[in-house]
């Protein structure tokens, strides 16, 4: 069963985590959105570029939780369905076939 | 005395508050969720509960992995709507029954449940993406909350079995609230999806329906079945329809389903089911 967020992942994803959950704050959102390096401070070298490449895929490998993932693609205004399809390496057209209603989003 | 009157099952997809607050209610891809709906509102609508007490999560939103509780019951009079990220919903702050949920707390601690209890947090769409499919929220809501918070987003995640048998302790804590009150219970999540690994995007419309079935008739076998055994049947966060079980538990063993509606358009099947 791989991706299952368990204890080792939620401690490995921790610091990335308690970033992602602090865009819930309207300050951070601002901040990240202005000013990113300045939001990220507390983050390594490697959460940074995951960060900035909104590379859902590596976060997820990484520990970052879904829903934590969640806080960014808001702030940044990418829905569900398209981290959906970087998880599964389709693109959001790719994806959309597979599904029954590709309008209801 | 309190008395339990029926219970809901409910995605709580967040998607459905996003149609919902953009008015999609007639909009050909939302149209068959809203008319699943109608029934349930129509039944809240007559049977006027006093209080829904709501089974649901927390999406790592006014909780964190810092301290992520097992099982956590709101006390407040008044709880916030939470920003996920877009701002806070434009529906009016929740109102709670803090002496109801005090007299949960301890019959429930008493009945060897120890519970979290959280006060003055703000709820996200867990609760509130199925309220206002159900729920007049204009000029204010028509009544209370009492939210049990579940994790279903860390493993180790509480056993099926374990929330059907917070279910029953539950009705006792309820039914013996001195007050004349009514409630309804409402269990929330699934029904299948999976969102995040190469299996992002599983759905299985059989097994959806089978749970539909089981919940209704026989909800023991669904709380003998193991957290594993709805992950892979429901995907990862499938399993988090362990919170009807909840809901199941408390209502009186002879409640029936009285109504479903089942749409799976993108990622997530979206079920809803009413129970008396």
């Amino acid at each position: 069963m791989r991706y299952v967020f368990d204890l080792e992942r939620s401690a490995r994803g921790l610091r990335l985590n308690r970033f992602l959950h602090g865009l819930t704050r309207q300050d951070q959102r601002r901040l990240f959105l202005h000013n990113p390096e300045e939001a990220m401070k507390a983050l390594t070298d490697e959460e940074k570029q995951m960060v900035r490449c909104l590379d859902w895929k590596a976060m997820q490998d990484y520990g970052a939780s879904f829903f934590c993932l969640e806080k960014l693609a808001r702030t940044k205004g990418v829905s569900n369905p398209e981290m959906v399809a970087a998880f599964r390496g389709e693109t959001l057209e790719e994806f959309l076939r597979t599904r029954r209603v590709p309008g209801a989003r | 005395m309190a008395r339990i009157i029926g219970g809901i099952g409910t995605s709580h997809v967040p998607t459905i508050a996003m149609a919902f607050d953009r008015g999609k209610h007639d909009d050909p891809d939302w149209k068959p969720l809203f008319q699943g709906y109608e029934r349930v509102a129509r039944w809240l609508d007559e049977k006027r509960p006093d209080v829904l007490f709501f089974c649901f999560n927390d999406h790592a939103t006014s909780f964190f992995f810092d301290h992520y509780p097992t099982f956590a019951l709101g006390v407040s009079e008044q709880y916030a709507i939470a920003d996920e990220g877009l701002g806070p919903r434009r529906i009016p702050p929740l109102k709670g029954h803090a002496a109801l949920s005090r007299h949960i707390a301890r019959s429930l601690v008493d009945a060897e449940f120890d519970i979290s209890i959280f006060q003055d947090v703000p709820l996200d769409h867990g609760l509130h993406s199925p309220l206002t499919m159900m729920w007049p929220s204009q000029p204010d809501w028509p009544g209370r909350v009492v939210p049990l918070v579940v994790n279903v987003i860390q493993q180790p995640l509480p056993k099926p079995g374990r929330c059907f048998a917070l279910g029953k302790a539950l009705r006792k804590a309820i039914e013996s609230y001195p007050e004349d009150l009514k409630v309804a219970m409402v269990g929330t999540g699934g029904l299948s999806h999976q969102m995040i690994g190469e299996r992002a995007g599983f759905n299985d419309e059989r097994w959806d329906r089978e749970f539909l079935e089981l919940i209704d008739r026989d909800p023991e076998r669904l709380a003998r079945m193991s957290i594993g055994d709805f992950m892979r049947l429901g995907g990862n966060e499938g399993a988090e329809i362990i919170m009807w079980l909840i809901m199941r538990g408390a209502l009186a063993p002879n409640a029936r389903k009285i109504h479903q509606n089942y749409y799976l358009p993108m990622t997530t099947a979206m079920a809803v089911a009413l129970f008396e």
